[in-house]
């Protein structure tokens, strides 16, 4: 074996260590979502997944997941390509906002969720303000936007707490592509909007797709938000993982492991979603 | 963009370049004043919150003022003390041996080529995708059956998933633009692998590597779903402290505890930014 064959192999197995924790924790959710091995196990079935995926509940938390989780996400990455558009100048004013803009990256999830509840709350900040303003007389004319079946608080927080990664990202893309292409469309006869829309647009989209993708999964997987600012029903399908997997009926454990595949199936479909986007590209830009 | 469709289009007259210079303005009004609400807003919110005693709707700001929202910074034995602790010894840790035992790998994978990288890259992206419960409950068994199940240590390998995975794709960024010809001559004259990583790899790369103990100290800082599920609540750090405050109803200690979570990543966002304005010529 030479130098070179070593040091890929040992590339690999280090790559494949790093790994080895998901595998493995798939593999036994696997396992225990057909009845191989677990709390309850009696040998090969595939009952508990069958019961899992026919329940109307399941189903409901994951198209409201799915629902929330894209909506943040299409939320904040318009919020971080306007940003970019506007604030990818070189003045003081500019840095400023690009530097305010990117501010709440160091939030974690936990506190984002505790913010959104303290402004979005029935009685938080935001109905103090209305109040102050006239436009409601007492706490119960706010809209429900925490607890709310359609998710208005999640999707806020969430979109909040995303934006200054995507505008970081789309921040970058714009002061790496310079603006030579804007000059040329300029120079052969193009206004501010078709510039916008058929040079700035098409590459900022295209660059922000891959950071789009990790924040949809990261949304739909996140629990602190969603437990904080979610509704009951339907529960946020991290809520219903743990809500299974923590329940006194033990047998309900196989259906945290069938909601766990669940949810990283919907993950690695939208990776799948982003490949084919990626190859497709030209189609969106009609 | 092809030149057909630019050639279509007829330049801007000087009325246009008025209304857009106008919708400019507005639009970097708003969008600044919007920013600063985002940025600042919260903070503001939460300090108020965390000194209030009394602050019941509709006023804006709190009827009463009260330190017991930080009290318990002044005793040892609190709750949130030892969350606090824990946290920082669980991030510490974590920062260290993530870097640790992500550096080769990242540095290994980065030597990849073609189909070899894409893969051993997906594989290190792994953890870092797979959802937080998902990831607990999958290794929790694992961890039980080494008998760490509900212990710091526990917690600290949980943590460790995601961070190495994380850190690893970071040395892999940091990797592929590095120069290792420095190294080369380091050999050339003689030096041993050990010499050649002590000192020059490792002095070349002390900012590198600040940067991923500081974010792998801010992995293990913010984790819930993980600690939860793995330390079975017998393990406290400020994100559990944070959520059980906000649940049981009490703003003013999870206001004093969030603000406790935030310092650090700002601090360490700030020292990021300040250590690569100050980089004017970096070997990688």
């Amino acid at each position: 074996m030479t130098v070179t064959d070593r040091r890929r192999t040992l590339a690999l197995l280090g790559a494949a260590l790093v790994a080895t924790p998901v595998l493995l924790g798939v593999a036994y959710a696997a396992a225990s979502a057909i009845g191989i091995t677990g709390i309850g196990a009696t040998g090969f079935s595939l009952t508990r997944l069958a019961h899992v995926l026919g329940e109307r509940t399941v189903w409901r938390s994951v198209a409201w997941s799915i629902w929330v989780a894209g909506a943040a996400t299409l939320l904040a990455v318009a919020a971080a390509a306007c940003a970019a558009i506007i604030f990818g100048g070189r003045s003081v004013i500019d840095r400023t906002a690009r530097a305010l803009a990117i501010a709440p990256l160091a939030v974690p999830y936990v506190v984002a969720g505790a913010l959104g509840l303290l402004i979005l709350g029935q009685s938080g900040y935001l109905a103090r303000l209305a109040y102050a303003w006239g436009w409601i007389a007492s706490p119960n004319n706010m809209p429900a936007l925490v607890y709310d079946t359609r998710g208005i608080g999640v999707i806020l927080t969430l979109a909040w707490k995303e934006f200054p990664f995507l505008a970081l990202v789309a921040f970058s893309l714009i002061a790496a592509r310079g603006v030579a292409l804007e000059e040329t469309a300029h120079t052969l006869g193009a206004g501010r909007w078709a510039t916008l829309s058929r040079v700035t647009w098409p590459l900022l989209w295209r660059g922000l797709l891959p950071a789009a993708t990790a924040v949809f999964i990261f949304s739909m997987g996140n629990y602190e938000a969603a437990a904080l600012l979610a509704p009951s029903d339907p529960l946020p399908l991290p809520m219903l993982t743990l809500e299974r997997y923590f329940a006194l009926d033990l047998s309900q454990r196989a259906d945290a492991y069938v909601l766990t595949l669940a949810g990283l199936l919907i993950g690695l479909a939208a990776v799948g979603v982003h490949e084919w986007t990626r190859q497709h590209a030209e189609l969106f830009d009609q | 963009m092809d030149a057909a469709a630019c050639g279509a289009l007829r330049p801007v007259n000087s009325r246009a370049k008025s209304r857009f210079a106008d919708v400019d303005a507005v639009a970097r009004y708003f969008g600044l004043t919007a920013l600063t609400i985002s940025a600042i807003g919260p903070l503001v919110l939460l300090v108020l919150w965390s000194a209030s005693g009394e602050w019941f709707f509709p006023a804006l700001m709190p009827q009463r003022w009260s330190p017991d929202g930080w009290g318990w910074l002044f005793q040892s034995g609190d709750r949130v003390a030892v969350a606090v602790r824990n946290s920082v010894l669980l991030g510490i840790a974590d920062g260290f041996i993530g870097c640790a035992i992500a550096f080769p790998i990242g540095r290994a994978i980065s030597r990849l080529t073609g189909w070899r990288r894409y893969m051993a890259a997906a594989a290190v992206f792994s953890p870092v995708a797979a959802p937080p419960i998902a990831l607990g409950i999958g290794i929790q068994y694992f961890l039980l059956r080494i008998g760490v199940g509900g212990t710091a240590v526990g917690v600290l390998l949980a943590h460790l998933v995601p961070t190495v995975g994380y850190l690893s794709l970071y040395f892999l960024s940091v990797f592929v633009v590095f120069d290792s010809k420095i190294e080369d001559e380091a050999r050339t004259l003689g030096a041993t692998s050990r010499q050649v990583l002590f000192y020059v790899t490792l002095p070349m790369m002390r900012r590198q590597v600040t940067e991923a103990v500081a974010i792998g100290f801010l992995i293990s800082w913010a984790q819930y779903a993980l600690t939860l599920t793995v330390g079975g609540g017998t393990v406290h750090t400020l994100p559990l402290e944070v959520f059980s405050y906000m649940r049981a109803g009490s703003g003013n200690f999870a206001a004093s505890a969030a603000l406790v979570m935030i310092v650090p990543p700002i601090l360490a966002l700030a020292a990021a930014r300040y250590a690569a304005g100050r980089t004017v010529v970096s070997p990688v």
